[in-house]
């Protein structure tokens, strides 16, 4: 088949959303399908233009490329979704949450006026329309389905994909927690940085970078923590795949996040995660006990989370295999088994 | 987000009033909301959007009407037959002429003339005789800058009048059942019916059918609560059909606590209407709150009631054969009863919950208020950007723009 791979770009922004659809199209591809992506600059601001950047997705023409007819679309995150096509099938990263659940929030983008409060609905309305054309609506997780259901009232199947490729090894319960994600305020990192805090006796190693990046090295050092939360940056692969490799335990608590890959990448490499009760999608695999601990958001619960799993290497390790052991089930094939039939 | 809100309210004896009566403390922990005064010509100053309540009765109603031509706002339009409240505001006002006018509008020289033929008495009063044949919704949707409705039914004939607005489809909202014992009357089985007697409740097709039943099933009673209306004749036709006496139980207008006993008393609620002006039944709402199985026409919001709740009887030729006919299958089936009340209980819960309604209401406003200033931002952005690289206004560039945009929604 002859597949278009449809997502948004934030130019010089790249994240889960950006790795995941990378690795489908590689995927496509391995298996014989003709696979390529398309993506199209999203700016959502000021004003309207969250719609009229919306709308230049419309304007695609997907139905065939130099002559030759595009048998699928798979477009995933908003506004990617907007396009038209027959065989139009939709992996639903997020939608636009600023309309949703961040609306009146801190990270939202709509204010008061009647204006913006149109202008939310409109995206709302958008998303019903254009969702609601899909063949076919995955969503990466319950989460995801959860929300896209109480706001439009459309119902997907939760579809979870599987983690980046990395050489995933367990070189043994280390003396550090890992934090691996996109810098920015709603991934949560200051939790794990002030739990550093409160906990003299922790280490961490946050890894990534984006905007909040400079805001948590100021944290870091304003706390003085004497060096025990490093920044990393963002690491090539085989780093990454060291620093899960030899952490104790990894963090990721973002707030109601979509799906997160971080722990079927912390679980791939036998490690249990630290996430918090209103993180969203995490709860889909990490269950407090099982395959890790689930903690209110609050730095000193955190640390009291990442002292215990370090001082219980036992039930530390048999978290992670846990986690393993599920996040093997979670695989290309079987995944794009569903995607295309 | 300030609004003014245009209704009438109780003590007026009106199906509305009672709505928004329910609806208000919803919509009040949702947005500043101005309840204006019974009269009022305008909107208070720094209003973000007026919402004005419109039903039929131009007594309820008029003075909603004449707020609304000062300042359009968004429309909950209750019924989409509005001939009454036109007739109110124009015969009923001794303005002759904007009769004419509105009758002409809605059917051209036809109905100009037939207005005529109205005002000067040589046709009966076509909003007593055929108002469902000319509506005169006409003005009101012209005025609306967006619309609630209760139906699909009154969207669709919104948009087959040609309204291009927002239309927002809201359930009406179920009220809290009280919690006051039955009403202490019985049948084998009781049959409820509810609202003012007359023809257009079907009344004498429901006696037919009830003298019918009470044939095979003795024991089965009717109770009929509500107003008879004018004309209509109800001790004959029970003399006439032989069901007076014990089989037939009589109240007039109830208030509120009587109304939920004798509801609650009753094993069956029939919910007949035709002509219908579009509305939906609030004694057929609060039906559903007690899980009471129902009986209605299948006609206009009632046909929109799933299956398993109620039962639907076409109106015309056969309709006393076939509401005889769900009558006895209710009266002899226990378990059939049983099980539609169940499933009108959960649709209550699920379609009729107030607070959904009060967000559908808050999405509605929100969509409504600054829906245009939106709309003329994205096709300022858009056209500038097809003018940039020389598409024309009205070129087939510019259609396919156009046809895009409405695809979306995103039209104007």
């Amino acid at each position: 088949m002859r597949i278009a791979v449809c997502r948004p770009q934030v130019p010089f922004a790249y994240g889960g959303a950006e790795i995941f659809t990378d690795d489908l199209v590689a995927q496509l591809r391995a298996r014989g399908h003709e696979a390529d992506l398309v993506t199209v600059p999203f700016k959502w601001y000021p004003g309207a233009r969250v719609l009229s950047q919306a709308f230049l997705w419309r304007l695609l023409d997907l139905e065939e490329a130099d002559g030759a007819h595009i048998d699928m679309v798979v477009a995933t995150k908003f506004p990617s979704y907007v396009v038209r096509h027959p065989e139009k099938r939709v992996w639903l990263v997020h939608q636009f949450r600023q309309a949703y659940e961040l609306d009146r929030t801190e990270l939202g983008q709509f204010d008061d006026s009647a204006e913006d409060r149109a202008l939310r609905r409109r995206v709302q309305q958008l998303d019903r329309v254009a969702l609601g054309e899909a063949s076919r609506l995955f969503a990466t997780s319950r989460n995801v389905a959860g929300r896209l259901e109480r706001s439009t009232g459309l119902v997907a199947e939760v579809l979870p994909h599987p983690a980046q490729e990395l050489p995933y090894r367990n070189d043994g319960h280390g003396d550090f927690v890992l934090s691996v994600n996109r810098l920015d305020r709603a991934k949560r990192v200051d939790l794990l940085v002030e739990a550093a805090a409160t906990e003299p006796s922790l280490n961490v190693v946050v890894a990534g970078d984006g905007p909040d990046r400079e805001r948590l090295e100021q944290l870091a050092r304003s706390l003085r923590l004497d060096g025990r939360v490093r920044f990393a940056g963002r690491v090539p692969a085989d780093e990454l795949a060291g620093l899960y490799a030899t952490c104790f335990a990894t963090f990721y608590a973002p707030v109601d996040e979509d799906f997160g890959l971080g722990p079927y990448e912390s679980f791939l490499s036998a490690k249990p995660v630290i996430t918090a009760t209103d993180s969203g999608g995490p709860l889909d695999v990490v269950h407090d006990g099982a395959t890790g601990l689930v903690v209110e958001p609050e730095p000193a619960a955190v640390a009291r989370a990442a002292v215990w799993l370090r001082d219980h290497r036992e039930q530390a390790e048999a978290f992670g295999l846990a986690g393993q052991a599920l996040a093997a089930e979670v695989t290309w094939d079987r995944a794009l088994e569903r995607l295309l039939s | 987000m300030r609004i003014a809100y245009f209704s009438p309210l109780p003590p007026e004896r009106s199906g509305i009033a009672d709505y928004s009566a329910l609806l208000l403390p919803a919509l009040r922990t949702r947005v500043q909301l101005t309840v204006v005064r019974r009269g009022a010509k305008r909107p208070p100053r720094g209003t973000d959007l007026a919402v004005y309540h419109i039903g039929n009765n131009p007594d309820a109603h008029g003075w909603i009407l004449d707020a609304l031509r000062r300042a359009p706002g968004l429309v909950v339009l209750h019924d989409f037959v509005l001939h009454h409240l036109v007739a109110g505001v124009t015969v009923g006002r001794r303005d002759g002429h904007a009769y004419l006018d509105a009758m002409e509008r809605e059917a051209g020289v036809v109905g100009r003339l037939l207005a005529h033929g109205v005002l000067d008495k040589r046709l009966p009063p076509l909003w007593e005789n055929r108002p469902e044949d000319f509506p005169l919704a006409g003005e009101v949707l012209s005025l609306a800058t967006g619309l609630v409705v209760h139906s699909a039914h009154v969207h669709d004939r919104a948009r087959d009048a040609g309204y291009e607005g927002p239309v927002s489809v809201v359930p009406h909202p179920a009220w809290p059942v009280p919690d006051t014992p039955a009403a202490g009357l019985s049948g084998d089985p009781l049959l409820g019916c509810f609202g003012n007697v007359n023809q257009s409740k079907r009344v004498p097709q429901l006696l037919e059918a009830f003298a019918e039943l009470r044939r095979h099933r003795p024991g089965a009673r009717l109770l009929l609560v509500g107003a008879v209306s004018p004309g209509f004749d109800l001790e004959r036709r029970l003399q006439r059909l032989g069901i007076e006496g014990d089989g037939i139980l009589r109240e007039g207008y109830v208030d509120e606590a009587r109304l939920w006993a004798l509801m609650k008393a009753c094993d069956v609620h029939v919910g007949l209407r035709s002509p219908t002006m579009g509305e939906t039944s609030g004694s057929a709402i609060r039906a559903l709150s007690l899980g009471k199985p129902l009986v209605v026409s299948d006609a206009g919001w009632f046909r929109e009631l799933p299956d398993d709740v109620a039962l639907k009887v076409p109106v015309g030729a056969d309709e006393v054969v076939t509401l005889t006919a769900a009558l006895e299958l209710l009266a002899d089936r226990g378990d059939v009863r049983e099980s539609m009340g169940a499933a009108a209980h959960e649709l209550a819960r699920r379609e009729h919950d107030l607070e959904r309604a009060a967000d559908r209401y808050v999405a509605a406003f929100e969509t409504t208020a600054g829906g245009r200033a939106v709309s003329d931002a994205l096709l300022r952005e858009v056209s500038e950007a097809g003018a940039d690289v020389g598409i024309e206004p009205g070129s087939p560039e510019a259609k396919e723009l156009a046809r895009r945009l409405a695809e979306v929604d995103l039209g104007a």
